[in-house]
């Protein structure tokens, strides 16, 4: 089990720029999903980066089982973060193979080539995706991409997983696909934030909370 | 004609300039993984941009000073050898190495790193993916950088001093070719610079390659 907590959190990139979000306070744990809603620009990007722990907030506290996250020492940062994983809007692939980019989050975990490779292939054949894992993943479609950046994250078996716009780049038969694997992972009790702009998609999912962003401040929350 | 002498000359420019792009390749690359990490400065950008572009005789002037026998590094005796010229060299190519290489860090090193960290990665781990997802990029920067060490003539003639069977290079061979007016010599080893800078660049874009496809 794993619980995150924003508490009060600011954040800017530059330390003299705009703030980009001002005094946000959320919580997601596993079981829960979390729908993140707003115009773009509202912060939901940045928001998603702090619950995954790739940001550090400039103002505010992230608690991780109601410890101070960002003053843990850095392996046990690494471990912490190693229950949370986030996938971005625009897929960031590796250099090499569709197989080689799914396992790879595994390699880093100690596993064997063979065995990240294979747990990968029934990752892969989940998605419908099996016919391209030899493919070079810079060749893919935008949609493909993506879907291969959500097996490399599915294969970590994540506690708690943030997808940042997952529908946006799909056909109507992959985001079935992949609605129906959230909805699977969702009901194994993996914990889920979700941004946004299509929530039609979100109605087969059981939505825990929804917040609504706007300018860098939660305007609803239910 | 290809005689003993011009091989050793060719061998000397190699070692001499690859050596110069190897010493100045273990600071220029985590000074431009230092710099990319603390986001843009346009400060320092403009620094670096006007070092790339700093004359060479004037870099071996500086350094014929600092190494002279009146200067203050007299007692390592290094003036006109071939250690003078690699020292006046990795100098030189630093700023094309670290310009180009910042560039390169500075678009991929947020995507990447924040890549590794969604993924586990630790602090090692996240460094090593952005170093090999950016490999062919610091190989060209650092054929740039040899490039630029092997064609230059400043530094080679001020420190080395164009000594024959000792510090002498092409560059440098080229241009006692001209002076003394043997112009069939100095374009056949201009001929010989280019045949060898271009097999180079070449090789080692293939190496690059061939080491990202074997580890994928």
């Amino acid at each position: 089990m794993v619980r995150v907590e924003l508490e009060d959190v600011w954040f800017r990139y530059l330390s003299r720029g705009r703030w980009v979000l001002k005094g946000v306070s959320v919580s997601v744990e596993n079981n829960e999903l979390l729908v993140i809603t707003g115009p773009n620009g509202s912060g939901k990007t940045t928001l998603l980066k702090i619950i995954s722990l790739i940001y550090e907030p400039s103002k505010g506290d992230v608690l991780v089982d109601q410890k101070k996250f960002w003053e843990l020492s850095d392996s046990k940062k690494t471990l912490i973060r190693r229950k949370i994983t986030y996938v971005h809007e625009k897929p960031v692939l590796l250099k090499g193979s569709v197989l080689y980019n799914v396992a790879y989050g595994l390699t880093l975990r100690g596993y064997e080539k063979e065995e990240a490779f294979k747990r990968s292939e029934e990752i892969l054949k989940e998605l419908g995706l099996e016919a391209r894992a030899s493919v070079n993943a810079q060749e893919l479609s935008i949609g493909e991409a993506q879907l291969v950046a959500l097996a490399r994250a599915l294969v970590l078996n994540p506690e708690i997983l943030v997808l940042d716009e997952p529908f946006a780049h799909l056909d109507a038969r992959k985001r079935e696909i992949l609605i129906n694997l959230l909805k699977e992972k969702h009901e194994k009790g993996v914990g889920m934030v979700i941004s946004s702009h299509q929530s039609d998609y979100l109605k087969n999912l059981n939505i825990s909370k929804t917040i609504n962003l706007e300018d860098g401040k939660v305007v609803q929350a239910h | 004609m290809l005689t003993a002498e011009t091989l050793n000359t060719v061998l000397r420019s190699i070692y001499v300039s690859g050596a110069a792009t190897l010493i100045s390749l273990t600071w220029s690359i985590p000074a431009s993984y230092y710099l990319a990490l603390r986001g843009r400065s346009r400060i320092l950008e403009t620094i670096v941009e006007t070092l790339v572009g700093m004359p060479t005789v004037l870099l071996g002037l500086l350094l014929y000073f600092i190494l002279s026998s009146s200067g203050p590094l007299a007692p390592l005796k290094l003036l006109y050898t071939p250690q003078a010229i690699i020292i006046g060299e990795s100098i030189l190519v630093t700023p094309l190495i670290i310009s180009a290489s910042y560039r390169l860090l500075r678009s991929t090193i947020r995507k990447f790193s924040e890549l590794a960290l969604s993924l586990g990665a630790s602090k090692t781990q996240t460094m090593l993916l952005v170093l090999r997802e950016t490999t062919s990029g610091i190989t060209a920067s650092a054929i740039m950088g040899f490039s630029r060490a092997i064609g230059e003539l400043g530094v080679a003639m001020m420190v080395g001093g164009n000594i024959s069977g000792h510090t002498r290079v092409l560059t440098t061979a080229i241009a006692l070719g001209v002076a003394r007016g043997e112009f069939e010599e100095a374009v056949f080893l201009g001929i010989i610079l280019l045949i060898m800078t271009i097999t180079i660049t070449v090789a080692l874009k293939y190496l690059s390659k061939a080491y990202e496809e074997w580890y994928a």
